[in-house]
């Protein structure tokens, strides 16, 4: 469990804010920080990891406090992983020496050559990090956060710099990690995606205040998840196709073709911005 | 797309559907769609909405007899077809407004259709998309936070 009830004075691109946050987290949850930059996500986060100090306030965590008007647990001693959007992997050190670095004196051989089976590192053991494709740094990161045997991870942003699949990927296995050794995790995210996957409850931070709270479905369904598809597309060609028009459109980054009737492309031109909406009776879902 | 404005006269709800009858003259359409009213407020007896179906989700029926599922069912009068190589293009006069389906060409012969017939149009409830009315123009795509179902 942990109680956490912390003030922080920031400075944000409007002047400043305070961070004033009070949340209970209970054991092997996984909770989500939502919300724009700047909000104070990641100072929450270097709070809790002995990285920033809070100005008032508490952080108790299975009942030992780490912070508070008398206390400061230092950082090595308060048994957090970090994860970070960019890797911050040791250069100079291989992939094992990375995980064996990480667990410092709790030196469990078994726990390192764990993980390297579970994230299948077997073969990059002994590279050095600039060596490897970013989703594979990013998963050395993640088994090295694991390695200390935390009590809590922490995740920043961890797969804002990946592609979409290798993303999917290690959200993947970030979740099995995670039930596996049942960790408390904290994430920061700004993917509404990213938030449905992972985490059973979201915490939506502006200005420094959670202003909602709850699971995903709650959050974020409330007028913005309701039985229709709307799409934004450019509409890149008009054709002809007996007495209907195939209309080509740009949606995402994704060319798609959709029928159109006379009438629907009478109000369009090559260039115009369209909506296109669907029923949420049509789309037919197939598991890739 | 076929538009047609009317009032909502009947909704039935549970967790995450409506059934939703709205009277267009003196007919009934049904809409099903993936909202309530608890959280589309534009969902209650006697608001005006506009009745939104696709061209090619319309059905032909010529001298229709027996049991049929669908609760929409359209009686009007064939005013112009267009015939293309795969589809046509039928135009029906439905109470002084214009419905079109789109049906291929193989169909449209079969039910030997011409201007003049009597025909009914129809399309199932899921089709349907509801607009609400109010700052709505329904001469426009409709706007995504106009609550079209």
């Amino acid at each position: 469990m942990i109680e956490l009830d912390l003030k922080k004075k920031l400075l944000g691109a409007q002047g400043e804010f305070t961070l004033d946050v009070r949340l209970r987290i209970e054991p092997g949850e996984f909770v989500t920080l939502f919300g724009e930059s700047g909000a104070g996500k990641t100072t929450l986060l270097r709070c809790l990891a002995g990285l920033a100090e809070p100005d008032a306030g508490s952080i108790r965590v299975n009942g030992i406090t780490w912070f508070d008007q008398h206390t400061r647990l230092p950082v090595q001693q308060r048994r957090v992983g970090y994860m970070f959007q960019d890797y911050a992997l040791f250069p100079n050190m291989s992939v094992r020496g990375n995980l064996e670095f990480a667990q410092r004196k709790r030196a469990n051989c078994q726990r390192v050559i764990e993980l390297i089976e579970m994230m299948a590192l077997g073969e990059l053991q002994q590279r050095k990090p600039a060596t490897l494709s970013g989703g594979q740094q990013q998963r050395v990161a993640l088994a090295r956060a694991l390695a200390a045997e935390p009590q809590l991870l922490l995740l920043d942003e961890p797969f804002s710099a990946l592609d979409h699949e290798t993303r999917l990927r290690l959200q993947d296995e970030v979740l099995r990690l995670q039930r596996h050794f049942g960790i408390t995790t904290v994430m920061v995210s700004h993917d509404v995606s990213e938030v449905y996957r992972l985490s059973r409850r979201v915490l939506v931070v502006e200005q420094g205040c959670i202003v909602r709270a709850g699971q995903p479905a709650e959050v974020f369904g409330a007028g913005q998840a309701s039985g229709k598809f709307t799409f934004a597309g450019e509409v890149l060609a008009i054709e002809a196709a007996d007495v209907v028009y195939a209309v080509t459109l740009l949606v995402g980054n994704q060319i798609v073709r959709v029928i159109a009737s006379a009438d629907e492309v009478q109000r369009i031109k090559i260039g115009d911005r369209v909506m296109l909406l669907s029923k949420a009776f049509n789309p037919m879902l197939v598991p890739v | 797309m076929n538009r047609l404005p009317g009032i909502i006269t009947a909704i039935e709800s549970n967790d995450h559907l409506s059934l939703v009858d709205v009277a267009v003259g003196q007919d009934t359409f049904t809409a099903m769609l993936m909202e309530t009213p608890q959280d589309a407020p534009y969902l209650k007896v006697g608001n005006a909405v506009v009745v939104l179906f696709k061209e090619t989700e319309v059905s032909l029926a010529k001298n229709l007899s027996g049991q049929i599922s669908l609760r929409n069912r359209i009686k009007g009068v064939v005013t112009q077809i267009r015939n293309g190589a795969i589809l046509s293009e039928v135009m029906l006069d439905y109470q002084g407004q214009t419905i079109t389906s789109i049906i291929t060409t193989r169909a449209a012969q079969r039910l030997v259709l011409e201007q003049g017939d009597a025909v009914e149009a129809l399309v199932k409830a899921n089709e349907v998309s509801l607009m609400e009315v109010g700052n709505a123009d329904t001469d426009h795509i409709p706007s995504p936070v106009q609550g079209e179902g």
